[in-house]
């Protein structure tokens, strides 16, 4: 092609790619892949891209000045498409898949995480001081984490939401209300989770997003104390927002 | 022949574009469902797309900016001439480019054109995704002023000055660079020979080039970070973590273990000490620190955006010393301080 047509193209894909940041930020589905933290960035990104896309254009007059000290290898390589086809699989898959957050298909490659949290310092001890009906799923195994005896939590409320985790290691009547937990993107999620017993517990389907209230009590999970919610509602909400926890 | 392999690759690639169009057709109208590990897949690449890209691109926008305001006879003026102090500045040049493992391959390469000597780029390349100030603060706020943090930056400087100083041998940057990466366009009869002139103009033609020449940049490093986010996420989608964690808690085994993680993962410097946190406790604090230390030299996505600036025995030799300096330092640290 063209050293013209293929400038061309550049500063499209590039527009694209500004526009397809964007369109996660405003279509909500951006807390799909990162941390809410690195918002900023991502608008800096969109900017540079359309930024760059503008000074990308080619201007009449202007197209072949550089061209002309290249040798014959350098001036294929150039134009060759397939690095601009590269550049439109994040758009192909941003824009034709539907998004969806990290779920059971990602647990089960990932495992969960039971003894991560221990280390987090002064952020989680403030946490700790949340009534127990605000503590998130995060919140709830940090809080098992510290406590020498995870017992002086029996009994308190708990009022999380999470997606359904239908694990084979628990008996009929339990199953997993799990969150990942994201840093910086979903590749470094881990994820967390709590039982929740109920004599429906079969009725829900995996990936199913429930709002889950009941008492708590103390598990185990191949021998590691977890916590457990003895069900009093299960009802079943949409994705949150935020689909994952940040720590 | 060159021709050939383009037009197979463009078919190939179209082929695959209708395949997945037709494909996706298929599963909105309910006919084929998509296993969860594509949804998986196609959820880590595009997190790690969308998180790396404005790194690769200030990345980019630096090299640019580089490029049409530093005097080339400048920047050599101010190189140090001893090999071993000018590799130790390389070291610490992140504390004045705090660019991360994304963007510091372009800024690098644009160094070299300029006149850098390969150890002390070699040794900004491999140390600067660790020392740097946002990364150093992460690792602090994750593990406090204790031995990891102190450990991380130690071993992070000594091993990317050591491996900068074996490329020190060649005195020409040519040698360790694919022939295109030193004289691809972006600049008008760029050789290393020649005294290349700082870009004519006004400021705002010279930011324009600089911009144009950060728009070119992105497209040739952005296509291999695209790839290795897709090998990563792939292998995220599918091998189980367990599986691999199960492998080893021994002194050697658990470092080999994480280290492969840090490869297979490609995770960002700045959040990795987090990522790590989940380790502390089931693995050795040396393995721990062998995540920290490779996972930011060494990755998918770096090794591939590696490979688009220096010739193949160049990033052999810049994975491999590494890594054998890694597993050394770690395993001592296993034995002898017994943490």
């Amino acid at each position: 092609m063209s050293e013209r047509t293929h400038k061309q193209l550049q500063a499209i894909i590039l527009i694209g790619l500004g526009a397809f940041l964007f369109y996660k930020i405003l279509s909500g589905t951006l807390y799909f892949y990162i941390n809410a933290r690195f918002t900023w960035l991502v608008v800096l990104g969109g900017v540079i891209l359309l930024a760059l896309a503008f000074f990308a254009w080619p201007r009449s007059g202007q197209a072949h000045t550089h061209s002309h000290d290249e040798d014959a290898h350098e001036h294929a390589h150039s134009h060759s498409a397939w690095p601009l086809l590269v550049l439109c699989v994040p758009l192909a898959l941003g824009f034709l898949v539907p998004a969806r957050p990290l779920d059971s298909s990602a647990l089960d490659t990932r495992g969960l995480t039971t003894n991560a949290l221990a280390s987090f310092g002064s952020q989680a001890a403030v946490q700790l001081d949340q009534p127990s009906d605000q503590r998130n799923v995060l919140d709830w195994v940090r809080a098992f984490n510290f406590a020498a005896d995870p017992v002086i939590y029996e009994g308190e409320a708990a009022d999380v939401v999470g997606f359904v985790y239908q694990d084979q290691r628990l008996p009929e009547g339990q199953f997993l209300v799990g969150r990942f937990a994201v840093s910086c993107c979903a590749a470094d999620a881990f994820a967390v989770g709590m039982i929740v017993q109920s004599g429906e517990a079969s009725r829900w389907q995996a990936n199913q997003w429930v709002h889950v209230s009941g008492t708590v009590q103390v598990s185990y999970l191949d021998g590691v104390p977890m916590p457990l919610i003895l069900a009093e509602s299960i009802k079943e909400v949409d994705i949150p927002p935020q689909p994952y926890l940040f720590p | 022949m060159k021709r050939v392999f383009n037009t197979l690759s463009i078919l190939g690639l179209a082929v695959l574009g209708v395949a997945l169009v037709l494909f996706l057709q298929n599963w909105m109208s309910g006919t084929v469902a998509l296993p969860g590990q594509f949804f998986t897949f196609t959820t880590i690449f595009l997190g790690i797309f969308i998180e790396a890209a404005p790194f690769l691109l200030l990345g980019t926008l630096a090299s640019g900016l580089v490029e049409v305001f530093f005097r080339k006879e400048a920047i050599q003026r101010i190189m140090p001439r001893n090999r071993f102090v000018g590799a130790l500045a390389g070291g610490l040049l992140g504390f004045v480019f705090p660019v991360c493992e994304c963007g510091v391959v372009p800024l690098t390469r644009r160094l070299f054109r300029k006149g850098m000597a390969p150890a002390m780029g070699v040794a900004f390349l491999l140390a600067s995704p660790v020392l740097n100030p946002i990364v150093i603060l992460s690792t602090f706020a994750a593990y406090g002023w204790g031995l990891v943090l102190w450990l991380r930056i130690g071993l992070s400087l000594a091993i990317a000055v050591s491996t900068g100083l074996i490329f020190a041998v060649e005195e020409q940057p040519e040698r360790l660079l694919r022939p295109r990466s030193l004289s691809l366009a972006p600049i008008r009869g760029a050789s290393l020979d020649l005294a290349v002139p700082v870009y004519p103009g006004s400021l705002g033609s010279r930011v324009r080039r600089a911009l144009s020449i950060a728009g070119e940049e992105f497209f040739e490093m952005g296509r291999y970070l695209i790839i290795g986010s897709m090998l990563a996420a792939a292998l995220q989608a599918v091998v189980p973590q367990g599986a691999l964690l199960a492998l080893g808690s021994g002194p050697l085994l658990s470092v080999l273990v994480m280290m492969l993680l840090a490869v297979l993962l490609s995770i960002c410097s700045t959040v990795d000490a987090f990522v790590s946190l989940a380790f502390v406790g089931t693995f050795t604090t040396g393995s721990i620190l062998s995540f920290l230390v490779f996972g930011p030299m060494v990755d998918i996505k770096n090794i591939l955006l590696y490979m688009q600036v220096f010739r193949r025995r160049t990033v052999l030799y810049m994975v491999i010393v590494p890594a054998l300096m890694v597993i050394l330092a770690t395993v001592f640290i296993n034995l002898n301080l017994g943490i």
